[in-house]
């Protein structure tokens, strides 16, 4: 299954990524070079619109979670880069807390499952629609 | 004044070292460097058949061929990556032409490097644990994941079984280094804690702490009284384990949960503690099943793994029946579509006790 990623800039250093499809160990790193194609034009915080996803794999987590540490100017390792990614396994645990980088809107409920299994959830910030969203990022 | 080695020979001298570590794989798996007309050049001797071959050399001055021969039929995946493995050595080492060494066949040796490091990582035989049967498979996508498994009686704890199902989440040999790094990890923290909640924490801490988790670990760790049959499970957001309770068939959801390793600097795990009867079978898997897809895209999913359970569990399965079963299923609902991830189960019954049978008089089988 493909997953498609439909970008809009929202003003200011914000913009917005929808995801229809499903994201899995397939495409994963699709979603983290859009990311950092943002962060280098200088976005800093996204809306991640769920709403069209309609399956996240755990290797989905892996982009989500490298989202955050691209908009804060980490760079995460490529999965891709083979034995250079050794070195480059650095970067700062999040401190277990909400981040204000990426603000989700309308998991699916199977979405929403993998989330709250993996603990994962506690990260973000959950909103109903892409207005609330915008309102919060 | 020695007399100096004509070129050809110095280039096999030079191949003969660098071919020289694969020489611990014994008569079944040789690699070795031939020329067109299948003269030796470097490695060793052997008269089996060649197994996976390839050309190794400048494109405008090949050198001649790497080849793998053996005699080991389900060898076939192992001797293909052994040769990239070879063939990567060889170019990079040998002075070849850099630009000759194609950027696929870097990748395509790291991937087997990954692959066959994760596989010795994976215990190919189940423990005999008396009362028990033991049945697991672990299959590698092909750009590997980082699915492992672990079962063992923890350090001065030999009543009890330690049960270990993990996948690093990502793909390729990132994940494959993570779990190497992880697996004993594991294992050590587990040898050290009573409960498993306490042995997931503290990895999860010293993964945190090393800095090593770039990717993470969904993890579950389950403590077995192998006597009592009584289980006590921890999980770090990994699919929940299942208990297929003998007689009404039914299927149990192991309901622990917590955040998966790596993520977060401390974590607090909750367990929960179950008891298998006799006849009672524990199913621990990766999303590499439920998550399997067909050409059309759906998923095999829950429902349908649940089923397939259920049914051979009814129809009287082993443990390893029923884990063929499940992996036979996958494949007949992908039907050749390649696997995005690793697929992994490890499945444990509780056997009934054996009818005890009287003897009258002193006929034994078996010697005292």
């Amino acid at each position: 299954m493909a997953l498609d990623i439909a970008i809009e800039q929202a003003g200011g250093d914000r913009a917005v990524i929808a995801l229809t499809g499903e994201l899995d160990a397939s495409n994963f790193t699709t979603l983290i070079e859009a990311g950092r194609k943002l962060h280098a034009d200088g976005t800093r915080r996204i809306v991640l619109d769920l709403t069209g996803l309609s399956f996240l794999a755990s290797s989905g987590l892996v982009a989500l979670h490298s989202l955050i540490r691209i908009l804060r100017g980490e760079a995460p390792p490529d999965p891709e880069e083979g034995w250079g990614a050794i070195h480059s396994l650095e970067f700062d645990v999040s401190g277990g807390g909400v981040q204000n980088e990426v603000v989700l809107v309308a998991p699916q409920a199977a979405v929403d499952r993998v989330l709250e299994r993996t603990g994962l959830k506690r990260l973000f910030r959950v909103h109903e629609d892409r207005s609330a969203a915008l309102a919060d990022a | 004044m020695p007399t100096p080695e004509p070129p050809g020979l110095a280039i096999g001298h030079r191949l003969s070292a660098l071919l020289a570590p694969f020489a611990a794989f014994g008569p079944d798996l040789v690699v070795a460097v031939e020329d067109d007309a299948g003269n030796l050049i470097a490695g060793t001797p052997s008269d089996r058949p060649v197994v996976a071959s390839a050309p190794f050399g400048d494109a405008t001055a090949p050198l001649g061929r790497v080849v793998v021969k053996g005699t080991d039929a389900a060898g076939l995946q192992v001797a293909t990556e052994v040769l990239a493995v070879a063939l990567g050595t060889l170019a990079e080492a040998a002075g070849v032409d850099a630009r000759a060494v194609e950027e696929r066949t870097r990748i395509e040796a790291e991937l087997a490097l990954g692959r066959r490091l994760q596989r010795s990582f994976v215990p190919l035989v189940a423990p005999e644990v008396s009362g028990w049967a033991l049945a697991s498979h672990y299959e590698a996508a092909r750009e590997v994941g980082g699915d492992f498994f672990d079962a063992f009686a923890p350090r001065d704890r030999r009543r009890e079984l330690a049960i270990v199902m993990a996948d690093v989440t990502g793909k390729g040999i990132a994940a494959a280094l993570l779990m190497a790094f992880a697996r004993p990890l594991i294992h050590a923290a587990i040898d050290h804690a009573r409960r498993p909640a306490v042995a997931l924490e503290r990895t999860n801490r010293i993964l945190v702490e090393e800095r090593r988790a770039a990717l993470f670990i969904t993890a579950l760790c389950c403590y077995v009284d192998t006597r009592s049959g009584s289980l006590v499970v921890a999980n770090a957001g990994h699919e929940p384990p299942l208990i297929i309770r003998d007689g009404t068939m039914s299927l149990d959801e192991v309901a622990v949960g917590g955040p998966l390793l790596g993520a977060f600097p401390s974590i607090a795990l909750d367990e929960a503690r179950v008891t298998l009867a006799p006849g009672d079978t524990l199913v621990l898997y990766t999303d590499g099943v439920t998550d399997a897809r067909a050409a059309d895209g759906t998923r095999f999913g829950d429902d349908r793994f649940r089923d397939v359970l259920r049914d051979a569990a009814s129809a009287g399965a082993s443990a390893r029946e029923l884990v063929d079963t499940v992996v036979r299923s996958v494949r007949d609902f992908t039907a050749g579509e390649p696997a995005a991830d690793d697929l992994t189960i490890v499945v444990a019954r509780r056997l009934p006790p054996r009818p005890r049978v009287r003897r009258f008089g002193a006929r034994s089988a078996s010697p005292r």
